[in-house]
């Protein structure tokens, strides 16, 4: 394992192999895979973007600064729905996810590598069905497609995006199936299942969300379809229905679909704060368990969303108690990471300050949940920026950083280049600051009374928004930067070395980009997930056998 | 799932048994999904019936139990005789797979005729829920809703049945091949897995629909 | 074969206890016979039991999240105190 790479191990790289278009087009390796669904979500990552940055460009002002009542509200859908579904739904699963799982276990593949390649263009059908539809006629209605605003009112335009998110449960479905099958299936000789990598853990809870939530979001998408197209009753109460009901079976989805968009990043979050504090996970058992926990409890909360919606009193308080339970774990995480850098020896690079970011954040996130989760506060706060800040928290400062924490991490392990380590900090930084000062006005405006997805606003609330929007600028460059350096380091990086970082883990045993088929041979596993003391034993053995000065 | 009975050198598995081992607990997991799915009708189903118990009830009265008894049975038969397919790939018998193979999706298809009959004679009595739906009096609303899920629940599994069906067929055009053999048949029972969830589903789907609240 | 055979006739034979049960008004009894013919399904023609032990911890995970989303999912249209309205439209919204 030296600094350079051979050019015969550039020649095996999964990258440079076969570099036709068809090859990429037709691959079955997972880590192509990985690559096509970096590509395809980046776009989206734009798309969705652009509309938030025109809400805020909106709100600049009391009366609304650019936009129509109307085109502001298919901004919002269009950001709610794109950012949902085509971003951060499948963001560190199909990504990062496609490309470690393998790499992880040791194994060559995934379970069903066609399958992979499948739900990518499922992937890629539903994007642009979706697109399309929020284009071609606008939608209103917000990422939540609540009836009947979205049967009566939206005639028809609604069909192609909820046919569009339909298809796209099955790209979900699929990459679930294969991430369940290839943990309990594909693990190397000796990798027991207390000796995962927590991101693999992690991984598995949300493919159990993938796979038993996301049919029901898809036959409610499709009962709303059926009703609209041939005006038969089912949740429209012109036509006898229950409105109520479409919401219980949205947010059967929905609620676990909010930890199909955290458990993945608390996987990435575990990895990290281990490596750079060069220590073992504190507590490994309780940070896997609680992933799973959090999957579980996550099914019987979703009630919570539905406390003004006039459900009876005893579904209220049914509900706000599991959504306390469901806090339990992942307050266990948050103490857990707190723990493992407690007495590490800390480095503080890009990743880490990424991941030190998602932990201040998304407790910020989970606390400010309790206030939701709680009956009474939740009629003051709920439809307020309370609200959007609450899941901004958690989705962005907690997720998207943990996406760009792990791109950073394993990129040099993706592409075989390293980042610009101090572009990379700076980055963090400035994401860190414009992503507080984008959300934090917005609890104050909440638990003052600003209702959300309105247009205007009245005069009183100008000052906290305008900060919010001057943080959204920010933010947007911040969030640039990476795209931008992350391109050049393509071209001009330095060549990664095998183990930048110094971690455990089998994806770190194997070349920087990893051949074809991952392993040179079947790699056999000997030692827990984060077992510093054996590694740094075998590189110092390495050095020693190359004859390299001793450190 | 695996084409072929050898494993190529990208595959991911150690042995073909493991590979195969895999490719049914997948299905068993994709089938788990689909109970959710159906999971969602379901919920309609019951909240439904009870808390509009009088309309829903007058509902499954209208529909024809001749019909939706005759179909059960073409296809508790249909499932029978794939089953024997599935036999039959054990034993690497590939013309009986396609012998029975023919069978099942022959009943299947003929369970879907009579479907289509029956959907033709409820659009005739105006029974499909809108402005004429043929059903008046207090509950009329309650049996409309009862309809419209008859419809959905019906259309979403003839849709399954259709996959099922043709997938049935591709098993039986690789039999004709005679690609099945006593170490390597798991086609034919991952295609068997199907079928006879769809099978399952319309065991649930006929008493909701034709039976209860009948008397 | 012989099993296969079995599984028919006890599902012909639960085919036509269900009927009777039907005619005679006994809903519960319908409703015991349908899952028995799933069972017979499950294991005799799928034979769950002698595929892989994951594919049980699979099946049984599924039913699992069924009965939650049946269970907590009606939880709310059973327990729910409605206000009568006094519109009398024919659609009234779903009141019971
Ligand atoms: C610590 C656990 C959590 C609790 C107790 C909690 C609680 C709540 C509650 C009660 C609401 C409803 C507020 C209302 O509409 O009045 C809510 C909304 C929301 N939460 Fe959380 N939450 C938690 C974690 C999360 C996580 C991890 C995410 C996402 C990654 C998330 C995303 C959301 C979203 C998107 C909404 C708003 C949905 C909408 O109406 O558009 N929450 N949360
Ligand atoms: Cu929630």
């Amino acid at each position: 394992m030296s600094g350079t790479p051979s050019p015969a191990v550039q020649q095996r790289s999964y990258l440079w192999q076969d570099g036709t278009l068809r090859s990429w087009l037709l691959t079955r390796d997972h880590k192509r895979i990985g690559l096509l669904y970096l590509g395809s979500i980046t776009a989206f990552f734009v798309l969705g973007s652009i509309g938030a940055a025109l809400v805020r460009l909106q709100l600049l002002e009391p009366t609304g600064a650019i936009l129509s009542d109307a085109t502001y509200n298919r901004m919002f859908t269009m950001h709610g729905v794109v950012m949902v579904w085509l971003f951060l739904v499948p963001s560190i699963p199909v990504t990062l996810g496609n490309f470690l799982v393998p790499l992880m276990l040791g194994a060559r593949d995934l379970a069903f590598p066609r399958l992979n390649l499948l739900s990518w263009y499922l992937f890629v059908a539903s994007g642009l069905l979706v697109v399309y539809g929020l284009f071609r006629g606008g939608l209103e209605t917000g990422w939540t497609f609540y009836t009947p605003l979205s049967s009566e009112y939206t005639q028809g335009r609604v069909l192609p995006v909820v046919l569009g998110v339909f298809l796209n449960g099955f790209s979900s479905i699929a990459t679930g199936v294969n991430f369940i099958v290839s943990i309990h299936q594909l693990r190397a000789p000796g990798m027991t299942w207390y000796r995962l990598p927590l991101m693999l853990w992690a991984l598995y809870a949300t493919s159990v969300i993938f796979v038993l939530a996301t049919p029901v979001l898809a036959i409610t998408l499709l009962l709303l379809a059926f009703e609209h197209l041939f005006r038969v009753g089912v949740f429209d109460p012109t036509l006898g229905g229950d409105p109520l009901l479409f919401q219980q079976l949205f947010w059967f989805y929905s609620h676990p679909a909010v930890y199909i968009m955290i458990l993945p990043g608390m996987g990435v979050v575990s990895e990290i704060v281990s490596t750079f504090s060069h220590k073992p996970v504190f507590g490994y058992r309780f940070v896997a368990w609680s992933s799973v926990s959090i999957a579980a409890i996550g099914f019987i909360v979703w009630g919570h969303h539905m406390f003004v919606a006039g459900t009876s009193l005893y579904s209220a308080i049914v509900f706000s108690m599991f959504s306390f339970f469901v806090s339990v774990p992942s307050a266990i995480k948050v103490f857990n990471w707190l723990g493992t850098m407690h007495g590490g020896s800390i480095r503080l690079d890009a990743p880490m300050l990424y991941a030190m970011g998602f932990i201040g954040l998304f407790t910020v996130g989970g606390l400010t949940g309790l206030f939701l989760a709680s009956l009474a506060s939740d009629v003051h706060l709920t439809q307020t920026y309370f609200v959007v800040a609450h899941f901004h928290y958690i989705m962005v400062g907690g997720m998207v950083s943990a996406y760009f924490g792990g791109l950073h991490y394993w990129w040099p392990k993706i592409t075989g280049r390293m980042y610009p380590e101090i572009w990379g900090r700076v980055a963090a930084a400035l994401i860190f600051f414009g992503f507080n000062l984008t959300f934090f006005p917005q609890f104050i405006l909440g638990y003052e009374g600003m209702p959300r997805r309105y247009a205007t606003y009245p005069a009183q609330f100008q000052v906290l928004n305008v900060l919010s929007s001057a943080g959204a600028g920010i933010l947007a460059v911040a969030y640039l930067l990476p795209l931008i350096y992350f391109t050049w380091s393509l071209f001009r990086g330095a060549q990664a070395p095998d183990n930048p970082w110094g971690a455990t883990g089998l994806e770190w045993q194997t070349a920087s980009p990893p051949p074809v088929e991952n392993f040179a041979e079947t790699p056999v596993v000997t030692t827990d997930a984060y077992d510093y003391a054996a590694r740094d034993g075998r590189a110092d053995a390495a050095r020693v056998d190359e004859g390299a000065p001793h450190a | 799932m695996p084409d072929s009975p050898v494993l190529d050198h990208h595959s991911p598995y150690e042995t073909p048994l493991h590979r195969d081992e895999s490719a049914i607990a997948g299905m068993w997991l994709f089938l788990a999904s689909e109970a959710l799915l159906f999971g969602g009708l379901f919920l309609v189903c019951l909240i439904y019936s009870h808390t509009r118990s009088a309309g829903w009830a007058e509902g499954v009265r209208h529909t024809n139990l001749v019909i939706g008894g005759v179909n059960t049975m073409i296809l508790i038969t249909s499932g029978a005789v794939y089953t024997m397919a599935v036999e039959a790939g054990k034993r690497g018998d590939n013309r009986r797979v396609v012998r029975a193979g023919l069978g099942a999706a022959a009943l299947g298809v003929a369970f879907l005729v009579l479907k289509g009959v029956e959907w033709a004679l409820e659009f005739r009595e105006h029974l499909f829920p809108g402005p004429d739906f043929a059903l008046h009096g207090p509950d009329a609303g309650a049996a409309e809703l009862f309809y419209s899920f008859y419809f959905l629940a019906t259309f979403l599994h003839g849709m399954h049945m259709v996959v099922g069906i043709g997938l049935i067929l591709w098993i039986c055009r690789k039999a004709r091949h005679g690609i099945f053999g006593p170490a390597w048949n798991t086609p034919v029972d991952i295609v068997g897995l199907y079928w006879s969830f769809v099978d399952l589903v319309w065991m649930l789907l006929f008493p909701l629909l034709y039976l209860l609240g009948r008397a | 074969m012989a099993r296969i055979a079995t599984c028919w006739t006890m599902l012909v034979l639960l085919l036509a206890a269900e009927l009777v049960a039907a005619r005679a008004g006994l809903g519960a009894v319908v409703c015991v016979l349908a899952v028995l013919m799933v069972l017979v399904i499950v294991l005799g023609f799928m034979q769950i039991l002698r595929a892989p032990p994951l594919a049980i911890i699979f099946a049984l995970g599924g039913l699992f999240w069924l009965a939650i989303l049946l269970a907590l999912g009606s939880l709310d249209s059973f327990t729910r105190t409605t206000v009568p309205v006094h519109d009398t439209a024919p659609y009234a919204p779903a009141v019971r």
